[in-house]
């Protein structure tokens, strides 16, 4: 059955009846005349009318009825093939057509297209971060069969559970053995280590199950991959997969890599096989992966060691649903099989799809809110631009009267200002992707590795910003969005002129636009306000989020000290001594430098470590209720050379070291926390459980952050020499500019230990910028849109009112000649368009209050209704409308009233 | 009498080569001027001139008779013309030769 539309839906939508329906009326009305005029003839000639119509059918040569379905058959096809040509045809005299148009006004074209490109190609440049970080399927073979396994550690005390904790090796074994939902597993650590045949060269590494590769599906590019038996149990051979990259930089890519061996330190490992290029891991940072069963069983033994996280793929017909479930009710065997002294609290198991795990909560959501950030600004230049094209069709009104009165269909002339706008979209588009080009270069370019980490607190870094481009689907993303801005803000003014349209050829006014500017035109200024309100409450939360963040006293002094991690390979414990007071020594000779401090940690870089902690004259507690501290090693001079205040009591001294009485020096925070209201100096206290067992408290320094966004957490300040360490941060102090000062460092360095990898080497204020990269990358982003925003806005603002203006010149005039002062029209005017936007900030400050709580995780020690910047918002939406209306103001004031009455 | 394929369309570009004509005018005027020899079936003249008309050798439009019934005039176009010219010459060629055939004495080898 054919699908016809009732005539009644026809009429009620103006619809015109479809071709081939017209084609058929008109052909059954051609064969009804050609009978006609038979029988008049028949008749004419003596027949009687019967007969004349019985003779006339009969002429036709077969049943009427076969007849008009033959002619309507071939008419229809005919029609159908006409109307197509004649559609194409007049697509292209409409393209033409606008084209025409749009070059006839090149200010205009450049102003619109301009808009939409920044619009467009923002928007877009966006996308690509959102859909290289979040969208794009993970770079491994069926990658929604990955899940990533973890232990689920009950919280205790302030301590939240940990959905994300790593595994032992023998939980690892447990669960492996026990379940069937996963058909492959690879247990995998990130760790650090250095390259010691050769040059030393420290780099980032994993240790592996010998089906990592296998989970992942991948295969090696050269060589082969590990031997699935080796994953049977510790002590296998010391065997290793090379990144590519390291393939190609450390061994020329040399074809015969395979077979040789690699040292790190004192193992050595024999070299299997490499990885495929741009694979460096799930850790996304791996230049070399060791079998992870070739540490002894000792080292694999305990139980409660939670060192590797778990990455495992599903067996087929196994729904990501029924893999969670089925890890879930491992987790309390596992926890029965190994019970924990410190938690126990049955513990869990937590299977999620890998894909979920891809990047850190805090960058995912500000790229959305990025992203919708930046969709208010294509929103905005969708206004502008819709605004421009509505003046246009205002001053085009008498034209476009007269082709409606010539009788230019309604759809036709909608479809005409339709394609002029797609035409203008589209210039647009192709302009925008040079801006989202620039865009995602700079996006891109972000150091993934040490400003904005995508992930690494979940053992998961492979999508890193370095992998953001411009792909097809960014491109079929520019190219969608362009469409539809361009359809829609072709209609928007094709429906608002229609009223105007009648007018306009009515009043036979030229200009088509009434005594103030049309209402749609003030609309959509509103709009462009709100949004630009929206967008500057945003940008302004973060610009004082990081004033807040930069305001910070982290607890040291950064300026001009240069820091750096070095690594010795073995040597006893009195020769590594020795060897750091000749360091010290040999680094103090560097022309500049003042202090020399060693320490085992960087400030503001997050964890170190942490022990447990119980004050000796207090009753014993349980080792699992004990609380816990953050432990940190450091050299005498530490506090000098960091600048770190000693607020009570003494110092360490080259006397404590090991062999004389432990010491140690609390931060406030510990003193406050574990000795309120009391002098710790001279109390004695436990730290940890390998022999600190009576520690005398000898002072009290200041606290030092490890997170820029918290305050420092209780730490107790042990002396290094009671300890010395194979691997050691160390700070030097100068009078000069640490990057000039590097080169000669790693010189006294090399002088003193030629064959020491020296590495992470970074002034304090670097460390300090990274601690803040995330802030300064969303505040950075947020600010350009909101700036943009608000010129768009200004222009828009600046459009209307200077319409108003024109239209109303000749009764600006008249006003004029009635004796009106310049100066109180000028103020109109002003007034006028600042009351416009008084009512557009009012909505906007509304939304902004409402939208801005999704940001409150990213904002710092600041209320997302912070009376600062929503004050400091008026004021600066109060200043541009000013400015904005200010030109047309002015033009107004000016009008000569012998001069604008003529005009007319 | 029947046609001969292929001649109807010709006979119908050369009727309304004069004035526009609607359907029955042309059937009548083909009758007429054969003499009554040349009959047409109205549904394959109708066939024919939107055919002709679909090839934009003719171009229709809507009129009023002088019997005040509304019909579809017919005008042959500049195509039109020069396609008439054509056939008419190929046709009077094709005729030419089949009559010197068939006057001429049957040969024998």
């Amino acid at each position: 059955m054919r699908f016809e539309l009732r005539p009644g839906v026809r009429r009620l939508f103006r619809l015109s009846p479809s071709t081939s329906e017209r084609i058929r009326a008109e052909f059954d009305d051609e064969l009804e005349a050609v009978i006609a005029s038979r029988v008049d003839h028949l008749v004419r000639h003596g027949m009687s009318p019967d007969d004349a119509r019985r003779e006339a059918l009969r002429r036709l040569g077969s049943a009427l009825d076969d007849v008009r379905d033959s002619l309507r058959t071939s008419a229809i096809q005919r029609g159908r093939k006409m109307s197509l040509t004649d559609w194409i045809e007049s697509i292209a005299q409409d393209v033409h057509y606008a084209a025409r148009g749009l070059a006839r006004r090149p200010v205009f074209t450049v102003v619109a297209v301009a808009t939409l490109a920044i619009g467009i190609g923002a928007t877009t440049a966006i996308f690509s971060a959102v859909n290289a970080l979040l969208l794009r399927p993970l770079p491994y073979a069926h990658p929604d069969e990955l899940m990533k396994v973890s232990i689920v550690m009950p919280g205790r005390g302030d301590r939240p559970t940990n959905f994300d904790q790593q595994w032992s090796y023998p939980k690892f074994k447990f669960f492996r053995d026990a379940q069937r939902a996963f058909s492959e597993l690879a247990l995998y650590e990130d760790i650090q280590t250095t390259l010691t045949d050769g040059d030393a060269e420290r780099v980032n590494a994993e240790r592996v199950g010998a089906t990592y590769l296998r989970v992942l599906g991948l295969k090696p590019a050269v060589g082969h991959d590990f031997d699935r038996s080796l994953d049977a149990s510790p002590g296998a051979a010391r065997q290793a997969l090379l990144s590519y990259d390291l393939w190609r930089h450390r061994y020329n890519a040399d074809p015969s890599i395979v077979g040789r061996t690699v040292q790190t330190g004192a193992a050595t490992w024999t070299i299997i096989g490499v990885t495929p290029p741009g694979f460096k891991g799930l850790t996304g940072q791996a230049q070399i992966f060791t079998l992870l069963t070739a540490m002894t069983a000792d080292d694999l033994a305990d139980a409660q060691l939670h060192n590797y996280w778990l990455v495992a793929r599903r067996a087929s017909r196994v729904t990501a649903a029924q893999a969670a479930a089925a890890t879930a009710v491992l987790g309390p065997r596992i926890s029965d099989a190994f019970p924990s002294k410190f938690q126990p609290a049955p513990w869990g198991a937590l299977a999620v799809p890998l894909d979920d795990a891809r990047i850190e909560p805090t960058i995912k959501r500000s790229l959305l809110i990025l992203f919708a950030s930046v969709g208010f600004v294509l929103l905005i230049a969708c206004v502008n631009v819709a605004s421009l094209l509505l003046g246009r069709a205002g001053a085009r009104g008498r034209e476009i009267a007269v082709r409606l009165a010539l009788g230019a269909g309604r759809g036709r002339l909608v479809r005409l200002l339709v394609t002029e706008s797609l035409l203008l979209a589209l210039i647009g588009a192709v302009v925008s992707v040079g801006v989202a080009w620039v865009g995602v270069r700079a996006l891109a370019t972000i150091d993934p590795a040490t400003t904005l980490r995508v992930s690494r607190e979940s053992g998961f870094g492979a999508m890193a910003f370095s992998s953001i481009a411009l792909d097809w689907r960014a491109l079929a993303f520019a190219l969608g969005l362009s469409v539809t801005v361009g359809i829609l803000f072709g209609l928007a003014p094709a429906g608002a002129t229609r009223a105007e349209l009648t007018d306009a050829l009515k009043s036979g006014r030229v200009s088509g636009a009434g005594a103030r500017a049309p209402i749609t035109r003030r609309l959509l200024v509103l709009t462009e306000v709100a949004l630009a309100v929206v967008l500057l409450a945003g940008a302004g939360l973060m610009i004082r989020t990081l004033g807040n963040l930069l305001r910070v006293n982290p607890g040291f002094d950064a300026e001009h000290v240069l820091s750096f991690r070095l690594s010795l390979q073995s040597a006893s414990r009195d020769s590594v001594i020795g060897f750091y007071q000749q360091l010290a020594d040999r680094l103090r000779a560097v022309p500049g430098a003042t202090s020399v401090a060693l320490g085992s940690c960087a400030p503001l870089t997050g964890g170190c470590s942490s022990t447990l902690f119980a004050r000796l004259d207090r009753p014993k507690v349980e080792s699992g209720l004990m609380p816990r501290i953050r432990i940190e090693w450091v050299s005498t001079s530490w506090f000098s050379t960091m600048r770190v205040p000693l607020k009570r009591g003494r110092g360490f001294t080259e006397a404590d070291r090991a062999g004389a009485p432990d010491v140690t020096i609390l931060n406030e925070a510990s003193a406050r926390a574990f000795f309120p209201n009391e002098d710790p100096i001279g109390k004695h206290i436990l730290i940890g459980l390998r022999g600190l067992d009576d520690v005398e408290v000898i002072g009290v320094a200041g606290d030092v952050r490890i997170d820029i966004d918290s305050v420092a957490p209780p730490a107790v300040l042990l002396p290094i020499l009671a300890a010395p360490r194979l691997q050691t941060m160390i700070f030097v102090r100068s009078t000069r500019d640490p990057a000039s000062l590097a080169p000669d460092v790693r010189n006294a360095v090399r002088d003193v230990a030629p064959r020491a990898p020296v590495y992470d080497m970074q002034s304090l204020t670097a460390r300090e910028a990274a601690a803040t990269a995330k802030t300064r990358f969303s505040t950075t982003l947020l600010v350009v849109f909101a700036v943009t925003a608000l010129l768009l806005a200004a222009i828009g603002i600046y459009g209307v009112m200077a319409l108003a203006v024109a239209a109303r010149t000749r009764e600006i005039g008249i006003r004029m000649a009635l004796g009106a002062d310049g100066r109180r029209i000028e103020r109109a005017v002003i007034g006028e368009g600042m009351g416009l936007v008084a009512v557009g900030a009012v909505i906007g400050l509304g939304a902004a209050i409402v939208s801005t709580r999704v940001m409150r995780s990213l904002l710092f020690d600041l209320s997302p209704t912070d009376p600062i910047t929503y004050g400091a918002i008026v004021v600066l939406i109060v200043i541009t409308a000013a400015a904005a209306s200010w030109v047309p103001a002015r033009r107004a004031a000016n009008v000569d009233p012998l001069a604008s009455l003529r005009s007319e | 009498m029947a046609l001969l394929k292929g001649t109807l369309d010709v006979l119908v570009l050369k009727t309304v080569s004069g004035t526009p004509m609607h359907a029955f005018e042309i059937a009548s005027w083909l009758e007429e001027r054969s003499d009554g020899r040349v009959a047409v079936d109205d549904a394959a003249l109708l066939q024919a001139l939107h055919r002709l008309e679909d090839r934009k050798l003719l171009t229709a439009e809507w009129g009023v008779t002088e019997n005040g019934r509304r019909a579809r005039y017919y005008r042959l176009t500049a195509a039109g013309r020069a396609h008439l010219r054509e056939e008419s010459r190929r046709l009077a060629d094709h005729f030419d030769a089949l009559l010197t055939i068939l006057a001429a004495k049957a040969g024998g080898a």
